[in-house]
């Protein structure tokens, strides 16, 4: 550094810019669209691509192998609702574990949210566009799945009424899919943002994921198992972020039997606790944010 | 070299003979760069329209801790010292002028703007550098710079243009495409310096620009940020408690002392009343200081020398002939400067009193 001769500086001139400049909302869609690039890998390294390659094909491969299987005749085994429930609450929880904290906890560690506050953006912006950029990139992985077999379906349907039925079942299931993602890239970001360190953050949320689901399970079965009419075997899926979105899914009207939760006459307290849950977390990831700015 | 040295290198009433270049044969004249004018002779421009205006600004944190008490303080365009002990409030300042801390009471602006309320314009037309380590080590400086001159609300192909060329103007042109792990700490100190100009600001707030660098670090830092103030016509604030090193490269000086005003002045107007002529002699001292007197002069002395204050050049006269009628063995006759710190030291004093 010291050793280039400074003198050269002094030859190149400094050239104003005097062009458009973009405006705070299209600079968070900016910061937005980098953060989804970076939640699957794409213009970081090899490593960071494993987690959401892996998650993905995890996701995806249920989906090829069922529609191969309609193609050849046989019915279509995953509900759009319900799609391979066990593995998508153990490939989500990876893959938010896995990359919020590589949204997060990065600029964290690395304390560039100073460089982030001195720009237009406003305080609440930041956190903001991580959200929306891990609620895609978790919509991607969930819906993704749904559609290739939606495709692969529809492909072997014999008549528009075929392809009617497939396109009723699809949309819940696409509902259901953007809840999971809202809600879950929300808990996710809150837990990872307490925690600099990429591996505590990791931890912090894979641990409170499969710990709060396992509990729920645990009192679930305690308590009967789902076709268990008790209070506390109805309760029980509160307990775990993946049950509450089950529970809320059987009281919108969810057709396909749960494998988790059965909320029973409790359905409209899933909804609330659904809700508290997302309001609480977003609100402490402005309340964290806010505090970031200021210090 | 020498010829790039910004202007403040060059003190006032420097003891060059004004007609040195009709010593040398006709046609060399070695150009003459406008920093070898005698910077006394300049006046700094008046505070036209200032680029930082507080009034009154008081923050008072939770805790009853006061940072800033009562603040009032103009700064015109061009280089701007900021100098404050650790805790003096500079961080503070900082942090309100740049909207994110709202003041307890008062009101800044900054290009004319209100700090509270215009918070975005502002934050669009300046230029932040942290004093603390704020890059990630895993993405190259291009990419970085890149990305944040994209947050600074450029497109995207200018910002990855004005990248590069902030990178090569910090003199991390052929480094650009490293992983910034790899740099050291002059060279990230750099990296900062580059995304706070990507956005092509009107102010720089530079805070403890030097810090964590080795002297030849500093004084190349030093340097850049001159540079950038002088040639770019940028006008800078840095921050620093380091008085004697950031001197060389500001026009003016506001220096802050918990929370408040203790002096704050163009340095031109420092080194008007600091110039000191110091006239060593072998021996003689004490009859040299009555000869002064008789002629009008009031020596002090100090260590071996005597000051004298060098009203015009009729003073070295004065002095060169009380030497010669004396007969006296005189060994050094320089101009010399306070370092501003001391200025500023006596003034802390009264300010205590």
């Amino acid at each position: 550094m010291s050793e280039t001769p400074a003198g050269v500086i002094h030859d190149l001139g400094y050239r104003r810019y005097d062009g458009p400049r973009l405006g705070r909302a299209q600079i968070v869609r900016a910061l937005t669209w980098h953060s989804f690039r970076s939640s699957f890998g794409i213009g970081r390294g090899v490593k960071a691509k494993i987690v959401p390659v892996l998650a993905c094909v995890a996701m995806c491969l249920p989906a090829f192998v069922n529609a191969f299987g309609v193609a050849r005749g046989s019915p279509r085994l995953f509900g759009y609702d319900v799609y391979v429930p066990q593995l998508r609450v153990v490939v989500l929880t990876i893959f938010v574990a896995a990359q919020a904290p590589e949204l997060v906890s990065r600029d964290l560690r690395s304390h560039v949210l100073p460089l982030y506050f001195s720009r237009p953006m406003r305080r609440g912006d930041y956190p903001l566009a991580k959200y929306v950029a891990l609620t895609a990139a978790c919509l991607l992985l969930i819906e993704v799945p749904l559609l290739i077999l939606y495709v692969g379906t529809i492909a072997s349907a014999k008549n528009g009424h075929g392809v009617w039925a497939e396109t009723r079942a699809l949309i819940p299931g696409l509902g259901v899919g953007l809840m999971w993602a809202v809600l879950m890239a929300a808990v996710g970001l809150v837990l990872a943002s307490l925690t600099g360190r990429r591996a505590y953050a990791t931890g912090i949320v894979a641990i409170s994921c499969f710990l709060t689901w396992t509990v729920s399970e645990l009192l679930i079965q305690a308590e009967g198992g789902i076709t268990s009419a008790s209070a506390g075997a109805r309760i029980g899926g509160l307990f775990s972020p993946f049950n509450i979105l089950d529970g809320v899914r059987i009281w919108l009207g969810g057709t396909s039997p749960g494998e988790d939760a059965n909320p029973g006459h409790f359905g409209p307290l899933y909804g609330v606790v659904a809700v508290l849950l997302l309001a609480a977390c977003l609100g402490g990831l402005a309340a964290r944010y806010r505090k970031l700015s200021m210090s | 070299m020498v010829d790039t040295m910004p202007p403040s290198q060059y003190w006032p009433g420097g003891t060059t003979p004004p007609d040195l270049s009709a010593a040398l044969p006709g046609g060399t004249t070695p150009p003459d760069p406008p920093a070898a004018l005698p910077g006394g002779t300049t006046p700094p421009d008046p505070p036209a329209q200032a680029v930082i205006q507080t009034r009154a600004l008081t923050k008072v944190y939770p805790g009853n801790v006061t940072a800033l008490d009562g603040l009032t303080v103009g700064v015109a365009p061009g280089v701007t010292g900021l100098i404050g002990a650790n805790g003096a409030g500079k961080s503070t300042l900082i942090k309100i002028l740049l909207g994110l801390l709202p003041p307890t009471k008062g009101q800044a602006t900054v290009l004319g703007r209100d700090c509270q309320t215009s918070g975005e314009t502002i934050r669009t037309l300046l230029g932040y550098m942290p004093e603390h380590d704020c890059l990630p080590p895993d993405v190259t400086a291009t990419e970085f710079v890149t990305h944040l001159g994209r947050m600074s609300g450029l497109p995207p192909t200018v910002a990855k243009e004005r990248a590069a060329e902030s990178l090569r103007h910090v003199g991390l042109h052929e480094e650009r495409y490293r992983l910034i792990g790899t740099y050291s700490t002059g060279m990230k100190q750099r990296v900062k310096l580059a995304q706070a100009l990507a956005g092509d600001p009107r102010l720089l707030l530079l805070d403890e620009p030097t810090n964590g660098l080795d002297p030849a670090g500093r004084t190349a830092m030093l340097e850049l940020i001159g540079r950038i103030g002088a040639e770019f016509g940028i006008s800078i604030m840095v921050a620093s408690h380091l008085l004697g090193e950031i001197e060389r490269i500001c026009d003016h000086l506001v220096a802050i002392d918990a929370g408040r005003l203790l002096r704050a002045d163009s340095i031109t107007s420092f080194t008007a009343v600091s110039e000191v002529l110091a006239v060593e002699v072998e021996e003689g001292l004490a009859q040299l200081q009555q000869e002064l007197k008789a002629r009008g002069l009031t020596a002090t002395v100090a260590q071996r020398a005597l000051l004298v204050p060098l009203g015009g050049d009729d003073t070295y006269d004065v002095v060169r002939d009380a030497v010669a009628d004396l007969a006296l063995p005189l060994c050094r006759l320089e101009q010399r400067r306070h370092q501003v710190e001391e200025l500023f030291r006596g003034d802390e004093g009264a300010a205590h009193v």
